[in-house]
């Protein structure tokens, strides 16, 4: 036996010395992923990892500053026309990596397909969104995509006709969904095999895929020489290597095998209290808004029960979101009092963030017992019912810290009404999805990203009829406030359209449509050295383009 | 060996018709899991209905299977529904495989052998210390699930001691092995053991080793001759799924590793953001065959192990 | 001949004859008035290790039963105790501690809000105490425990006998329902199940019946076709014995060995698919807990607070350490062959 332990510990020396170095000494940088990259073809890229990687080989138009506003990027430049319904956007010399230039004739191409494929975030070109000209009737009634409103005067010239002028279409112009494709290179490859390897995938921008294959666990990413602004990248190339675990994510930084690790839990305590690490750690936003949605239909709640305002309001007035914060997700998150979470959506004339003030509905939906229990009062009188018992649906693999989140709700509702039972129902977010999307629940626990740094992307979901509307809410003014933003009357009064979506955010919390919870941030660990990578909390979470190892 | 030879040949078509049953079950199972193939929160009812009229997913069931069997005869398992969309499976599932089987492999073939080795030792020096090792580490071995055995390893042998890699490496895979060869053969090695053990012992009591015993035959010869021989037939037919189950991967192990393999596909299209129809099928096939192919395979081995046995002879009231 | 005889016949009557069962001339009288249960029991309580066992799991079972009640804490409640500023907090994360102990060898006291309670095991991540949990949670594994040794024995045991014991077409057949339950994913199964039937432990136990068989059937397969080509089946089978009987009287008692170890086995096996199915949503619900999930929340620490892994594991182990040792302790009772008879 003891010679068996002996052979097995050379073994493994043996192989330890003769192995070469363990990381390779390349001067890449080393960068965990929460979760896989799904897809890197723009049409069917729907999550932020997936984002990150596209926009690291890709350039758009535009593209996101340190701060987050958008500059140009193969666009050298814009023009508005008057009635600020055409954008006219002069393209720079810019190439691909297999040496052909980027033409205007690139964008028109990729958008008609994502229009034509109408993938998830297509929707960003209707007139939820984006409102080019003709999207609506190319996604919802299967008009031809050639009708979209964009075209290619020459080849370095892009013209973009909207439907109603948009306050932030330049600033859409850095989301990966309106990214370009060189049209002769994906018709030369074999029908669905565009960007699955770093064969079938072609660069504009910094870095050029070196190694990658579909759900890999890690991936690298090499400079791409050719790159309009190659001077501006330093870094030689990117690792990526997808992390699902905290702790692990710890440990591997600890070891030094990765460069930026993400932490939550735990795991962030830990290193607050380890003096070598604390120094290392920084906290920014990541945008996400988590709350919780109340389904108002007779279907669900015991017979529509949580249509009650007052039944809601009590619920939420349980929930001490500074202990979620503080006990559970513990990474920096912010509690939140506002139905749009702060740090996304600054003001294009002050420059103010559109929720940095917490305090204005506080009073709505803080933690208070006594307000819990005096609208549970009310409720149960209206209602002529005491005991209820309400399911709460959520996602167990979108973080260890809902799960813990989940169980403080059920714990503290039930404590301060004794009247409310929470049954949890932890799922698979396909199976959460269903359930919610065919109003199949109670209470979901539930997140929102930012697509655009807009309000507009979280108040336009409590809408009648939106598909994203789980809970059926419906209110006549409100929906007029918001026709009012996107395509009606405040459309070209950026001052009234802002104060009327406070006026609008006001009637979401009074209603109780939703309990904000926290705005979810993200504890980075980075190894000293290493300088210049940008963070944004809304549709490129981070851009390495200017980041150094040193 | 012609009796053999038709056995084999008459197991083989009914491998392909069990494999057409599960196949079937399957496909029709998938579809009625909860949570649909497009788990998207920001597409529209239009845009789902077009995606569904793609995929042909509102088609009658039979039409879809049929639609499914003429693809796969010709070697193609199509592409994904909701996972890495695209990607043709058959190029995903190759690098999965490739992977897996290896790592899976090496862990079989250690764990087995160690196992036995560990057994034999144990029931050879039976009530000794080295028995009583074997039983402790059997049981912590059924105890600790392979993943908390490996991030102690990680954390041992790739942090504080750095000598090995953090994470999985294709291109220095015998190194970036070791430490999920040796946390996934942990179970194989306990489960061997133990049953090596106390199988060996029941030989060593029998009737007939105390005949050979009597006759003069001692040592390695009457282990190899008589008792192990006697010893393997329930220690083959638990180390058969054993195989299949650490070639098709190991799900917590792949993923926390960083290992592209079948496990971690496993677990991503069915636990993941969507239940990927085609690849729960893909993979469930591949499960399949392997375990009819091992499971044929060990039917086999009896009769070689002991030449009364006939898996193929009826047997009751003869 | 018989026409001979015919007048000095003579009629037996009853009082000829004897039962041959009231004379006892066949029994040791050592071991007189045992049967081959009490044999069985007198072999297993002589053999120390099996009592060991025995103890293990009696302890573990009563401290199951008992230690959630008695702790003072509840398992779904967090620890509380009121900060400088009179505000509840949660003991959230605090390793093990025993103030009484504490104070004995260092002389102070914690230095925190919390520095009055005992956590024997600590606290977990939503500041409840583990001593609760673990106990509470083994309730629930004790339960899939036994359950998975009822579904060995009862089905895997006897579908693999009687497959293996008929062989042939009927062995065909039951073998390739065995290939098709085995391929289907388990998740599968589960969630189409939870359809049907409400979550938690009931779906679980639901979910070990149509699969957790198949490795005992396999193993019981195995020996039947080992043993069925023995002599002594052919001798009872000479003797007109039923199938029945051939099966499960004369064959089963030789196969047990193999049988013992592999349900020993299969428990883990079971403890850790319903943590699995917990896990993915389909088990046991948040904040009700096993061991199995303990083992796997505490995974989610298990660098920075390893303190909350090390309770289930080492409750799982002693677990199987003394369930080992009774299966031993039977398989040497029950097993005709061994030394110690």
């Amino acid at each position: 036996m003891k010679k068996l332990i002996a052979f097995a510990l050379v073994m493994m020396m043996v192989l330890s010395v003769f192995g070469g170095a363990l990381a390779a000494d390349d001067g890449y940088l080393s960068v965990m992923l929460g979760t896989n990259v799904m897809s890197l073809d723009t049409h069917l890229a729907t999550d932020g990892d997936s984002f990150e990687v596209i926009a690291d080989c890709i350039d758009g138009l535009m593209q996101m500053d340190a701060s987050g506003a958008a500059i140009p990027a193969i666009a050298e430049s814009y023009d508005l026309s008057e009635d600020g319904k055409t954008y006219t956007f002069h393209l720079r010399d810019a190439q691909w990596a297999n040496g052909t230039p980027v033409t205007a004739n690139d964008f028109v191409f990729a958008w008609r397909r994502i229009c034509e494929l109408n993938g998830e975030y297509a929707f960003m070109f209707d007139t939820s969104v984006g409102c080019v000209k003709n999207a609506d009737s190319i996604l919802y009634e299967g008009a031809d995509p050639a009708t979209l409103g964009v075209s290619a005067p020459d080849a370095k010239t892009l013209v973009v006709e909207l439907e109603v002028p948009v306050s932030f279409f330049p600033a859409l112009m850095y989301f990966p969904t309106f990214y370009p494709i060189n049209e002769a290179f994906y018709t030369s490859l074999e029908d669905g095999a565009y960007a699955t390897g770093p064969d079938t995938f072609l660069s504009n921008g910094a870095f050029i895929l070196e190694e990658y294959t579909p759900g890999a666990a890690s991936f690298s990413l090499k400079k791409n020489e050719g790159y309009w602004d190659a001077a501006r990248v330093q870094l030689p190339g990117l690792h990526y290597q997808v992390v699902t675990s905290s702790d692990n994510a710890l440990s591997a930084f600890k070891a030094g095998q990765l460069d930026l690790v993400i932490i939550s839990g735990n795991q962030v305590a830990a290193a607050e209290k380890d003096a070598s690490l604390s120094s290392k750690l920084n906290v920014t936003g990541a945008g996400y808004l988590w709350y919780l949605s109340f389904s108002q239909t007779e279907k669900n709640a015991q017979g529509g029960m949580l249509a009650n305002t007052n039944l809601r309001r009590a619920i939420s007035y349980c929930l001490d979101r500074e202990s979620f914060v503080e006990d559970f997700v513990m990474d920096g998150s912010i509690p939140t009092f506002t139905a749009v979470p702060p740090q996304f959506a600054a003001s294009s004339t002050t420059g103010e963030d559109f929720s940095a003030d917490q305090e204005m509905f506080k009073d709505l939906c803080d933690y208070d017992e006594d307000k819990a229990q005096e609208y549970f009062e009310k409720a149960c009188e209206e209602l002529g019912v005491s005991e209820f018992s309400f399911t709460m649906v959520f996602e167990n693999n979108s973080g260890e810290e809902i799960i813990k989140v989940a169980q403080a709700i059920k714990e503290s509702v039930e404590e301060v009404l004794p009247g409310i039972e929470i049954k949890l129902a932890p799922m698979t977010k396909a199976e959460r999805l269903d359930k919610m999307q065919n109003d199949n629940f109670d209470i979901g626990l539930t997140r929102w990203g930012p697509d655009y740094a807009d309000p507009m992307t979280y108040l336009g979901m409590w809408i009648t009829d939106n598909s994203n509307n789980y809970g059926f809410w419906s209110n006549a003014e409100y929906d007029a406030i918001i026709a009012d933003c996107t395509t009606g009357a405040y459309i070209s009064d950026y001052d009234a359209r802002w104060a009327a979506m406070y006026e609008a955010e006001r009637l979401v919390l009074e209603d109780a449509v939703i309990a904000p919870l926290y705005t979810k941030a993200n504890a980075k660990l980075v190894v000293d050295g290493v300088e210049g990578i940008e963070y944004h909390p809304v549709a490129l979470n981070r851009v390495y383009k200017n980041a150094v190892k040193k | 060996m012609q009796a053999m030879t038709k056995y084999i040949l008459k197991r083989v078509g009914l491998a392909a018709l069990t494999l057409l049953i599960i196949v079937f079950l399957l496909f029709t199972l998938v579809r009625i899991m909860p949570g649909n193939p497009f788990p998207s929160e920001r597409m529209n009812d239009t845009a789902i209905a077009l995606k569904r009229a793609e995929m042909g997913l509102d088609d009658p069931i039979l039409v879809q299977f049929g639609r499914y069997m003429a693809n796969l005869a010709q070697g193609d398992f199509g592409k994904g529904t909701s996972l890495y969309y695209g990607a043709p499976i058959n190029s995903v599932l190759g690098t999965c495989i490739n992977n897996s089987f290896r790592i899976g492999g090496i862990a079989v073939v250690i764990g087995s052998l160690v196992g036995l080795l560990l057994g034999i030792c144990a029931a050879l020096n039976r009530g000794k210390f080295l028995d009583a090792f074997c039983t402790v580490f059997s049981i912590l071995g059924v105890c600790v699930p392979s993943y908390v055995f490996m991030i102690f390893l990680q954390y041992n042998f790739a942090y504080q001691m750095p000598l090995l890699p953090y994470f999985f490496d294709a291109k220095q895979f015998l190194r970036s092995s070791i430490i999920p060869v040796i946390s996934l053969s942990l179970f194989t090695m306990s489960t061997i053991a133990r049953f090596t053990r106390n199988e060996m012992i029941e030989v060593i009591d029998s009737d007939y080793v105390r005949l050979a015993e009597s006759k003069g035959l001692f040592g390695n010869q009457l282990i190899r001759r008589h008792v192990l021989r006697n010893a393997l037939i329930p220690i083959v037919t638990v180390l058969a799924p054993l195989i299949v189950d650490l070639l098709t991967g190991a799900l917590v192990v792949e993923k926390i590793y960083g290992i592209n393999g079948i496990g971690k596909l496993m677990v991503d299209s069915i636990a993941g953001e969507a239940v990927d129809y085609n690849y729960v099928l893909a993979l469930g096939i591949l499960y399949s065959s392997l375990y009819i192919g091992v499971m044929l395979v060990v039917d086999i081995l009896y009769g070689v192990l002991d030449p009364r046995i006939r898996v193929s002879a009826k047997g009751g009231a003869r | 001949m018989s026409d001979i005889s015919v007048k000095n016949e003579y009629t037996p009557v009853k009082e000829d004859f004897e039962l041959l069962e009231q004379r006892d001339i066949n029994t040791d009288k050592n071991f007189a008035s045992q049967s081959y249960w009490k044999g069985v029991a007198i072999h297993f309580f002589r053999n120390r290790r099996a009592v060991v066992g025995l103890v293990i799991v009696a302890m573990m079972i009563l401290l199951a039963v008992f230690a959630p009640m008695l702790s003072g804490y509840q398992y779904d409640i967090s620890v509380k105790a009121p900060n400088e500023k009179g505000k509840m907090k949660k003991a959230i994360g605090i390793p093990p501690r025993v103030p009484a102990i504490h104070e004995m060898v260092t002389g102070e006291k914690y230095d925190d809000i919390f520095s009055d309670l005992t956590l024997i095991f600590g606290t977990d991540d939503n500041g409840r105490d583990l001593w609760t949990r673990v106990w509470h949670g083994a309730r629930v594994s004790l339960l899939i425990a036994f359950v998975t040794i009822i579904i060995d024995m009862i089905i895997g045991m006897s579908y693999g006998l009687i497959s293996g014991y008929f062989g042939g077409m009927t062995d065909n057949i039951m073998q390739r329902i065995v290939e098709i339950a085995n391929s289907i994913p388990r998740l599968v199964i589960v969630s189409v199940l939870a359809i049907f039937m409400a979550k938690g432990i009931s779906l679980v136990i639901v979910a070990l019946l149509l699969t957790e068989w198949i490795g005992m059937s396999k193993i019981a397969r195995a020996e039947m076709l080992k043993m069925k080509e023995q002599e002594y089946v052919l001798a009872s089978r000479t003797l007109g014995a039923r199938n029945g009987h051939i099966i499960f009287k004369e064959i089963l008692p030789n196969t047990i060995g193999p049988i013992i170890t592999q349900v020993m086995f299969s428990i883990p096996t079971a403890i850790f698919t319903e943590a699995f199915l917990s896990f993915v949503g389909v088990g046991i619900v948040p904040p009700e807990c096993s061991i199995g999930t303990l083992i796997s929340d505490g995974f989610n620490n298990i660098t920075t607070l390893t303190y909350q892994i090390i309770p289930p594991i080492i409750v799982l182990a002693l677990l199987m350490l003394g369930f080992n040792f009774i299966g031993d302790g039977l398989r040497e009772a029950l097993a005709p062959k061994l030394e110690d008879m």
